[in-house]
């Protein structure tokens, strides 16, 4: 019985993960619109629905009844694999997020967390590094030459920023001496990580920038200069995959930076239910996602090689080398 | 402030991204100000000015007689060969066109048949919003172009407006006092 009540919570709650994650793409890419709209003296959509609410909707059902179109010369099966390599490993990353502590419902306790792994952080690291072979396979199966030019960004791109993302959370993990997401919340109760580790702070979030390829990093997209980049021959329920993936990818960036730097849902000041004060601080960092896109220019493939290693990379090392001398210090007597 | 000074200053600035900052507050800024979107057909409708030209339509005299002499000069200056007129003699002795069809599904609007008349009796007027579901509907016979209207009187207006699926673009309100442009649009 227990270990029944116990399956069925945790297939609860992947599938309530799963549907959370399905569905909030939706009123993601409106807020986009929305907000990319008004910086620009726009309105955004304002045709259906009351101010363009059910726009994603409307959208989403285009998608959905668009031709599935396979260009002649592409290379049928990798570009049939693409977008699910793009689309599952986000869902995969969230189960080791934890979104809180635990609740209690009808007696039960429930954890707000698929699982409490001990290398959660690796994990992570880990299973988010395949969501570029998506990308990668994308362009290079669409046999399209903006297609190919996005995939070969991507690349450039990943080997820049995925080791200087790596090195960034290394100061957090010596601080909370855990790789356990669940732990490094725990130990940033009192003080959040972001005041001893501005500068992992710093490389993390710019580095997270380059990982969601979104603006000032969508070099792979870049639709100024490459149509739409790796996913300019897709079409319909894959393109959506892209989408749906993207718009993941941004929320796990800054569930991640929520989780490592500021604290998870510890508050400060104000009490207010930590599912809340998660919440809140998510959505501030998606919505810093978005002011950025409408405000910052792209930067070239190179110049993003060049913050990679030559700022990034130094930072990040410079980072754990002084962490880790002020740590022994503090402890020594 | 000397010009060293200045510069390490704006290093300074750089490095705490200053630059960025000062983007992002610009940016934030504009969120926060009014669109300047005409929500055409839903809530506001431009008028055009006299200048504009719309849709034809054909004048009458003071005495109500189209004003046409069927002279063919529109049909022949037309580069889109789009007007036809088919000319008739009335009792009086006078031509008039019997038949007189502009396809506008093929008329590019020069104003060239405008210019061409020699009895000022052709002119494309304000109209603007005669899109179909079918180009023959874009055949438009004499005596609907009598009936259209005619030059706008002051124009460059923008009145409120409601979209009616059924009929047209219903204008509510009358005045065509002149439109600001620049209403809405930040000047930093
Ligand atoms: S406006 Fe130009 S194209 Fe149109 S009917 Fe007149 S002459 Fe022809
Ligand atoms: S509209 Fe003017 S140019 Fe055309 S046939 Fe009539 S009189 Fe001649």
């Amino acid at each position: 019985m227990e270990l029944v009540v116990a399956l069925g919570l945790i297939v609860f709650k992947v599938a309530f993960l799963i549907a959370i994650l399905l569905l909030l793409p939706l009123p993601l890419t409106w807020l986009e619109r929305k907000v990319a709209g008004h910086m620009q003296q726009r309105m955004g959509p304002m045709r259906v629905g009351w101010h363009g609410l059910l726009q994603p909707v409307a959208d989403g059902i285009k998608l959905l009844t668009k031709e599935d179109h396979i260009p002649a010369e592409a290379d049928r099966f990798l570009f049939k694999l693409a977008p699910i390599l793009a689309l599952a490993p986000p869902f995969v990353v969230f189960v080791a997020v934890p979104f809180g502590e635990s609740v209690s419902v009808l007696g039960t306790e429930i954890t707000l967390y698929v699982s409490n792994m001990n290398v959660a952080l690796l994990f992570v690291f880990a299973v988010i590094g395949i969501e570029v072979y998506g990308v990668i396979f994308g362009g290079w199966a669409a046999n399209s030459k903006y297609a190919v030019l996005g995939s070969l960004r991507t690349c450039a791109q990943m080997i820049s920023y995925e080791i200087p993302m790596g090195f960034a959370v290394i100061g957090v993990v010596m601080l909370a001496q855990s790789m356990s997401l669940l732990d490094i919340v725990r130990a940033q109760a009192d003080v959040w990580n972001v005041v001893y580790q501005p500068v992992g702070f710093f490389v993390f979030f710019v580095a997270g920038l380059a990982e969601a390829q979104r603006i000032p990093f969508d070099l792979a997209e870049a639709e100024g200069d490459l149509g739409a980049g790796f996913h300019t021959e897709y079409s319909g329920i894959r393109f959506a995959f892209f989408m749906v993936s993207e718009y993941a990818i941004v929320l796990l960036v800054s569930v991640l930076v929520v989780i490592l730097f500021f604290g998870g849902w510890n508050g400060v000041l104000v009490p207010l239910p930590p599912l809340l004060w998660f919440v809140l601080k998510v959505a501030f960092f998606v919505y810093l996602f978005i002011w950025f896109r409408f405000t910052f220019p792209r930067y070239r493939y190179d110049q993003l090689m060049a913050i990679g290693w030559k700022v990034l990379l130094p930072l990040s090392m410079a980072n754990i080398i002084i962490t880790g001398v002020l740590l022994g210090a503090v402890a020594a007597p | 402030m000397s010009r060293a000074q200045y510069r390490v200053g704006t290093w300074i600035g750089w490095g705490f991204f200053a630059d960025l900052a000062n983007g992002l507050a610009l940016t934030f800024g504009y969120m926060f100000s009014r669109p300047v979107t005409m929500q055409y057909p839903d809530q506001e409708k431009w008028l055009p000015y006299p200048r504009y030209r719309g849709h034809h339509f054909l004048k009458r005299d003071e005495e109500g007689e189209i004003k046409c002499v069927a002279c063919e000069l529109c049909a022949q200056i037309c580069p889109c060969d789009c007007i036809e007129v088919v000319p008739y003699e009335d009792e009086n002795g006078k031509r008039h066109p019997a038949k007189f069809e502009i396809d506008t599904a093929r008329c590019l609007f020069c104003g060239l048949c405008e210019d061409a008349c020699p009895a000022d009796a052709i002119a494309l007027g304000q109209q603007y919003e005669f899109s179909s579901f079918s180009s023959r509907d874009l055949v438009i016979g004499r005596d609907d172009l009598l009936a259209k209207p005619g030059k706008a009187a002051t124009g460059g207006g923008v009145v409120a407006a409601r979209l009616n699926t059924k009929k047209d673009v219903l204008v509510e309100t009358e005045e065509t006092q002149g439109y600001d442009w620049w209403r809405n649009i930040r000047r930093t």
